[in-house]
């Protein structure tokens, strides 16, 4: 059975003139596997991801014919139980750390709050466990960076401190949010490195939100490509250098290689893609 | 064209640059590639006069900078900023920001000037007039370009400039990039760490590591993927 089955997702925004639709109907099933959902700014692809967790604030609107979480309707669920949802079976790694985490607050303090609200360990014991969870995610020093300040540690160090706190409950479903696209190359790939195998160890559903396609082939297992708040291409990551639809197909090319001979790189015209 | 002979930086006690010595000719586009705080923006900093307190030597084509404010300095050398949202005056339309320059220079012929810079970056005219928050990432980041060409400098410095923008509009932005340089002659000093972006616009590169210059190579060198040293062989398999 699946994890998450969604079918006809809409979101929309009221505009000056009449709601603006910015997710047009996408469904998609997703198993214990990683998928990768890849478009530019505006393609409607973070609003995905925040609307499975029921993160769209008013005035955004939702609607869809079915969004199940193993067997659980998220569409009627209240909102306390979506609450006991979130963090402990479905949670969410943000874009860059330096917003995300509270600024005022110890780093192992903040990692604690998720077991203090979903658990009743004692407060011993949610310390043993962050410390584990620091070690989860290579961090070699736990009880010194247990009691450092976010501002104190890097944006590598950051990233791995929000996975640390999104994987401590250890979910079934993990969604990232251009979990990479806030920190430099040479730690991108620890990071997701780390990702990676937490996904293959406990199993879990991921879903990396990212607008770069090199980066999604290499992590994930399925692929889907969205434009203008649909999706135009779904396929194994493998397979994505033969992708069909123009737009791929012009996502692809545009990237500039490691060994370039072209003397112009071919532009997406977006007219005929009938975009806007 | 870019001169630099035994350029060290320190912020206090920490060295940041330790005794860089490279050189850039006329026309040409040179990369610096490394990880953050391997201290390339510093250098391209002290090259644009954003930082005062180096030691060594920076020549730009005849002139020998000095160390202060240099007003020679701006019409020799213009920088582009990695983020657009950033670098543009929130409120300041397109207009005013690239005639402030001709202003402060007492250049005549602002109109005219601003709409041949338009023209050049591929920025529509009816542009003109708008605000920063009215444009689109890649159109902002034109702005940025033409604000950085309105003096006429031979040389351009390049911090970052697509890093911030999706993907086939980054692609839009190093053609202009390329025919730029093509048309007025211009001198790239580019800071990046994709390495793809240096291997479509650059001829030459250098790998910095820790303040220093551990390697300058040609670009051919990058496509062949045959650095000659470690680290940089390193930076070529983390690179996607």
């Amino acid at each position: 059975m699946s994890l998450l089955t969604i079918e006809n997702l809409r979101v929309s925004f009221p505009g000056e003139q009449g709601a603006i639709e910015v997710v047009k109907g996408i469904s998609f099933e997703l198993g214990r596997e990683r998928l990768g959902i890849v478009g530019e700014s505006g393609s409607g692809k973070s609003m995905t991801g925040r609307s499975i967790l029921r993160l769209i604030e008013k005035p955004g609107k939702v609607t869809a014919d079915r969004m199940e979480f193993d067997g659980l309707d998220l569409m009627t669920l209240s909102n306390k139980r979506m609450r006991a949802l979130r963090g402990a079976r479905m949670s969410m790694v943000m874009q860059d750390p330096k917003f995300s985490l509270n600024p005022v607050m110890r780093i192992g303090d903040q990692i604690a709050e998720v077991l203090s609200f979903h658990s009743t360990l004692n407060a011993r014991e949610r310390r043993k466990r962050v410390l584990e969870s620091l070690e989860a995610v290579r961090i070699t020093d736990p009880e010194r960076v247990y009691k450092l300040y976010p501002h104190e540690v890097s944006g590598g160090m950051g990233q791995r401190i929000m996975i640390a706190m999104m994987v401590i409950l250890e979910p079934d479903l993990m969604i990232a949010d251009e979990p990479t696209s806030a920190l430099d190359v040479s730690v991108q790939a620890q990071v997701l490195d780390i990702m990676d195998d937490l996904v293959t160890r406990t199993g879990m559903g991921l879903i990396i939100i990212s607008h770069d396609l090199n980066m999604v082939a290499r992590y994930c297992d399925r692929i889907l490509v969205m434009f203008n708040g649909e999706i135009v291409e779904s396929c194994q990551a493998s397979e994505l250098a033969n992708a069909r639809h123009p737009y791929t197909q012009g996502l692809l090319a545009s990237m500039p290689t490691l060994d370039e001979h072209r003397d112009r790189l071919p532009v997406l015209d977006r007219t005929q893609l009938g975009g806007v | 064209m870019i001169d630099l002979k035994h350029l060290s930086i320190a912020y206090g006690e920490t060295s940041v640059v330790k005794d860089v010595t490279l050189h850039v000719p006329e026309g040409g586009s040179f990369a610096l590639v490394g990880e953050s705080g391997s201290g390339k923006s510093t250098i391209l900093k002290a090259i644009a006069g954003q930082i005062t307190n180096w030691t060594g030597r920076i020549r730009l084509g005849e002139h020998d900078l000095q160390h202060g404010r240099d007003p020679a300095l701006v019409r020799l050398c213009q920088m582009v900023f990695q983020d657009p949202f950033g670098s543009l005056h929130p409120r300041k339309t397109v207009d005013t920001i690239l005639s402030e320059p001709l202003s402060i220079h007492g250049i005549r012929d602002q109109n005219q000037r601003v709409l041949e810079t338009l023209d050049a970056v591929g920025l529509a005219r009816k542009f003109r007039f708008r605000l920063p928050h009215q444009l689109s990432g890649g159109q902002r980041q034109r702005v940025a370009i033409a604000r950085a060409l309105m003096l006429d400098p031979p040389v351009m410095l390049l911090d970052e400039p697509t890093s911030a923008l999706d993907v086939s509009v980054q692609a839009e932005v190093l053609n202009l990039l390329k025919t730029l340089r093509e048309e007025r002659g211009l001198t790239y000093f580019l800071v990046t760490h994709d390495l793809p972006v240096v291997s479509f616009l650059c001829d030459n590169l250098g790998i910095l590591q820790q303040g220093q210059l551990i390697e300058l190579a040609t670009v051919d060198q990058l496509k062949q993927q045959q650095f000659n040293s470690e680290y940089g062989n390193e930076l070529l398999s983390k690179s996607f």
